[in-house]
């Protein structure tokens, strides 16, 4: 089962080789009562201790297949099931450092029975995750 | 005696703890502990691997209906009619979609299906395709014995065009595989508290409650097949803060519904606060059915 919180503890890590770090990543529950096919969502804003990471730039990866925000919108056929974790992948030169970080995520989510002007749906939540290795 | 409710519970109810705090068992469990003889599903929420559901799954869901005798009742699907950016889901699109899901839904043992369809409109007017896409379902629907109903749900209230359309297919097709869903959250008429972070410039007015009188559900009431019984909170002395169930339960009495009152707890989201939302839901309505034959007899007796 997954956490009941968005971000889930688990995943929360740095990407690239070690000393040489690209950016980092966090594993995301999905903010639905359904699973949805990817061109429903429409990217996630992350922001860490402050620092923005917007949703065009972030990457996700959905099962085994990565999509930049572009590739995500078109994806209609991929779906993002309820019981399972999405992944944000960020870039940031360094990484984090390791330790305790203020992680905020504004999850865009097109529904398609609400009006569009309320669209996309934004679900935002914010928490304390830790980076354990540099 | 009017002919007594059914009482189910949807899985929507557990949201945010199915599949963290709750599995789909501790749910079933949940579920038949209340007496309740029926559970609703929605298809891409509570479905192992949907749509290509394994053997396995199917084997579980099976043993648990069986373990805990409970009916499987409405299978809630949709029609993503914003699926794509550059272009406009087609009607055959839309009807695949749905006919997918009436598959799925007749193997896991369902007799209704809500498809959930996309809207154009600030008062929930549903995209055009809707009528041919479900059109070009109803042979299909008709041969695994299930009900398409879409459900009228806040802001639309039941003297709308949007019903008026639905009914309008019912008549002009004679078909007996589409009815109406009512969400009983129509009848809201205290607003909701504000959710975590909502300001009063972001409040959309619905939410305070968009109040139809509940007798305007006579008029419909032949076309109705399935209740989802929305509701947000009920207190200690069985007092809900929203929906006014001392005179929906009369007027569907009065209507001689005999089919589903679904839970559809939409409160808030706190872990396991669900369980004992529903319990109190059941509590409060059966208590209002009792009464209602009770007076009913009495005043039988009277004459």
């Amino acid at each position: 089962m997954l956490e009941r919180t968005l971000v889930q503890s688990a995943g929360f890590r740095n990407t690239g080789e070690e000393g040489a770090r690209s950016g980092f990543e966090l594993r995301l529950r999905l903010p639905s009562y359904r699973g949805l096919r990817a061109s429903l969502v429409d990217g996630v804003d992350v922001v860490v201790d402050g620092e923005e990471f917007g949703h065009e730039a972030n990457r996700y990866l959905i099962g085994d297949a990565e999509f930049t925000l572009d590739q995500l919108r078109e994806a209609a056929d991929v779906r993002w099931p309820m019981d399972e974790a999405g992944v944000v992948r960020i870039a940031r030169a360094g990484g984090l450092a390791p330790g305790v970080h203020e992680v905020t995520v504004r999850v865009r989510i097109q529904q398609s029975y609400i009006p569009i002007e309320f669209q996309p749906s934004v679900f935002v939540e914010s928490r304390y995750a830790t980076v354990v290795q540099p | 005696m009017s002919p007594a409710f059914k009482y189910g519970v949807s899985l929507y109810s557990f949201t945010d703890d199915f599949g963290t705090v709750m599995t789909l068992e501790d749910s079933v469990a949940a579920i038949a502990d209340l007496g309740a003889t029926g559970i609703e599903i929605l298809g891409e929420g509570h479905v192992g691997g949907y749509p290509e559901t394994s053997a396995a799954w199917i084997d579980n869901w099976f043993t648990l209906l069986d373990k805990y005798k409970l009916e499987p009742t409405n299978y809630g699907a949709w029609i993503d009619t914003r699926l794509y950016r550059t272009r406009k889901m087609t009607a055959q699109q839309g009807a695949a979609d749905l006919a997918r899901d009436l598959r799925l839904a007749a193997r896991l043992g369902f007799r209704y299906v809500r498809p959930k369809i996309g809207v154009v409109s600030f008062d929930l007017v549903p995209d055009p395709i809707w009528e041919e896409a479900i059109e070009r379902c109803l042979d299909l629907a008709h041969e695994l014995d299930i009900v398409i109903c879409p459900e009228i749900h806040a802001p639309t209230p039941i003297r709308h065009p949007v019903v008026e359309s639905y009914i309008e297919f019912i008549e002009r097709t004679k078909t007996k595989n589409f009815g109406l869903l009512i969400d009983t959250g129509i009848f809201q008429d205290r607003p909701l508290p504000y959710f975590p972070g909502e300001t009063p410039e972001m409040r959309r007015d619905f939410l305070d409650g968009i109040k139809v009188p509940p007798k305007d559900f006579l008029a419909i009431a032949q076309y109705v097949v399935f209740i989802q019984a929305k509701f947000h909170a009920i207190d200690e002395t069985l007092t809900d803060a929203n929906i006014p169930w001392e005179s929906i339960v009369p007027m569907l009495k009065q209507a001689g519904y005999s089919g589903y009152l679904s839970s559809e707890y939409e409160g808030e989201r706190s872990p396991w606060r669900a369980l004992e939302q529903v319990r109190r839901q059941h509590a409060l309505i059966r208590k209002l059915e009792r009464e209602y034959d009770a007076r009913l007899k009495q005043e039988g007796d009277a004459k």
